[in-house]
């Protein structure tokens, strides 16, 4: 993982220098750039058709997951019956695991465990149609760009490119499907244009008819001498939480925030969700007294992970963006 | 130069940048610039209080100064003391030239930054609780056209927490 500097982080021992013509400089960027705000709906809409055909089409395919050197690979059968969702997923090599998704909750089986973790499943509509001010957002943030089409497991897909103007956040690529509009790869990149995660269907059929059989999970129930945990449903209300973040990397706005029972804890947990239109920071805060105890850094992939304690709370943040951002974002998260 | 060294005070270059600031280090300028922005730093910080009576003695120091309206050409001085004369006169307007622009920000974030997390690796994504790793990807767009895709991530992410 990269150590991404950014001049504008929170100020430590050093000395700051100012750059007053950073405005300016924006401005004029936004003007040179101006036709960008309708290639960044474009791209925003193939991928909410992406998310769209992900949900309602029958397909089976292999999948390849690359994260921090690895690669693992699974299996993957999507059956939609009637607009009744189900969903298996397999993973092929590494410790055995099995994802069942149906239209209501998520089965996560681990066998080498002896464990079944039982979640709800959450619908939130993916890029709903964006906002004047989002689309402006993500166009002054990234360069969207449409990439020559290519083929992925065989078929041919359309490429759109969101390249960062900073280093706040990552280069993302995704692959779409010219036919189905199904996601046939996504890549994630550091500023080096390293991979920090990449997703890929290796083979991919759509269209067919998949049998229930396919989609059912190999166990019934829960197994016997198998732990079952159950994840709350997570309610939220939407509240004032009392807390924000200071200095917001630039192009984030605050598209949610709320107080949230989670599994396990005793006192709600203040969740606030900030976006740059494309991507997502998470940042919880808890009672000390009910959060794990270890602070530091964290990477899953794209995701980076920041954990500190602030005075008796806890805070947590995590999204797809590079390391320096969720710190930023950590370190300056406040009482208001 | 001087940002380089800067951000490698505050842990903030990455590998590369890091070489490159180590290097200007070995030069005399970078190691005056490290000195220079340690004493702002902890000058801010409040760390080493001036002493008692500073300023009005600076002021009376100063005041005491004859003003030089044209300075008298000093042929036989040595080419060096002027130049040195010359950083001091720099080195005194790079300071309070700083030192200004470092007081705009609000001591807010510095009184932040002294309690932060340094930044290392070190914590086990096990560590943290899957239903926030969960209730964050509810809200990710990028995962929810992936579809399942969240649950692709490595077993060491979704395997039980530490807690149970």
């Amino acid at each position: 993982m990269a150590r991404t500097g950014t001049r504008d982080e929170t100020a430590g021992a050093g000395p700051r220098r100012r750059r007053p013509f950073a405005p300016l400089a924006a401005l004029v960027l936004a003007l040179v750039l101006g036709a960008s705000p309708a290639l960044a709906q474009e791209a925003a809409s193939w991928l909410a058709r992406a998310a769209d055909a992900a949900r309602t089409l029958n397909y089976v395919g292999t999948i390849v997951y690359e994260h921090g050197g690895r690669k693992e690979k699974s299996r993957l059968v999507h059956r939609n019956e009637g607009g009744a969702e189900s969903e298996k997923l397999v993973n092929l090599d590494g410790p055995a695991r099995e994802v069942i998704r149906s239209h209501t909750e998520v089965f996560c089986y681990y066998p080498d465990n002896k464990l079944l973790r039982v979640e709800p499943r959450t619908f939130r509509n993916a890029f709903p149609a964006l906002t004047a001010q989002q689309q402006k957002a993500l166009a002054e943030h990234y360069t969207v760009r449409r990439a020559d089409n290519e083929r992925v497991a065989g078929l041919d897909a359309q490429a759109w490119v969101f390249e960062p103007k900073d280093r706040y956040r990552y280069r993302q690529t995704f692959w779409v499907d010219v036919a189905t509009g199904l996601l046939l790869k996504a890549r994630i990149e550091n500023e080096r244009h390293e991979a920090v995660e990449q997703f890929e269907f290796t083979d991919l059929a759509i269209g067919q008819g998949i049998e229930r059989e396919m989609v059912r999970p190999t166990w019934t129930g829960t197994p016997r001498g198998w732990q079952r945990q159950e994840l709350t449903p997570g309610t939220i209300e939407n509240k004032d939480t009392g807390w924000e973040v200071a200095r917001l990397p630039p192009g984030f706005a605050k598209t949610g925030e709320g107080m949230r029972l989670l599994h396990g804890k005793s006192e709600p947990v203040a969740h606030l969700v900030y976006s740059d239109g494309l991507v997502t920071v998470s940042v919880f805060v808890e009672h000390a007294s009910s959060a794990p105890r270890a602070f530091g850094r964290a990477q899953i992939g794209g995701v980076n992970i920041f954990v500190r304690q602030v005075d008796d709370n806890v805070i947590t943040v995590l999204g797809e963006a590079p390391g320096a951002t969720v710190r930023q974002i950590a370190n300056t998260v406040v009482r208001r | 130069m001087g940002e380089q060294i800067s951000r490698l005070m505050d842990g903030e270059l990455d590998d590369v940048a890091l070489d490159l600031a180590v290097g200007q280090l070995k030069r005399p300028e970078g190691m005056d610039a490290w000195v220079c922005y340690h004493v702002i730093g902890d000058t801010l910080r409040g760390a080493h209080p001036v002493a008692p009576g500073f300023s009005r003695r600076f002021a009376a120091r100063l005041a005491a100064e004859p003003t030089v309206l044209a300075p008298r050409v000093a042929p036989n001085r040595p080419v060096t003391r002027v130049w040195a004369a010359a950083a001091g006169m720099a080195a005194v307007a790079l300071v309070g030239w700083v030192a200004f622009t470092t007081m705009q920000p609000d001591l807010k974030g510095i009184a932040i930054a002294d309690r932060s997390v340094p930044y290392r690796p070190g914590l086990k994504p096990s560590v943290v609780p899957v239903d926030y790793l969960a209730v964050h990807h509810e809200y990710a767009p990028t995962s929810q056209i992936q579809g399942i895709g969240p649950y692709l991530q490595p077993a060491t992410a979704i395997a039980p927490d530490a807690r149970q």
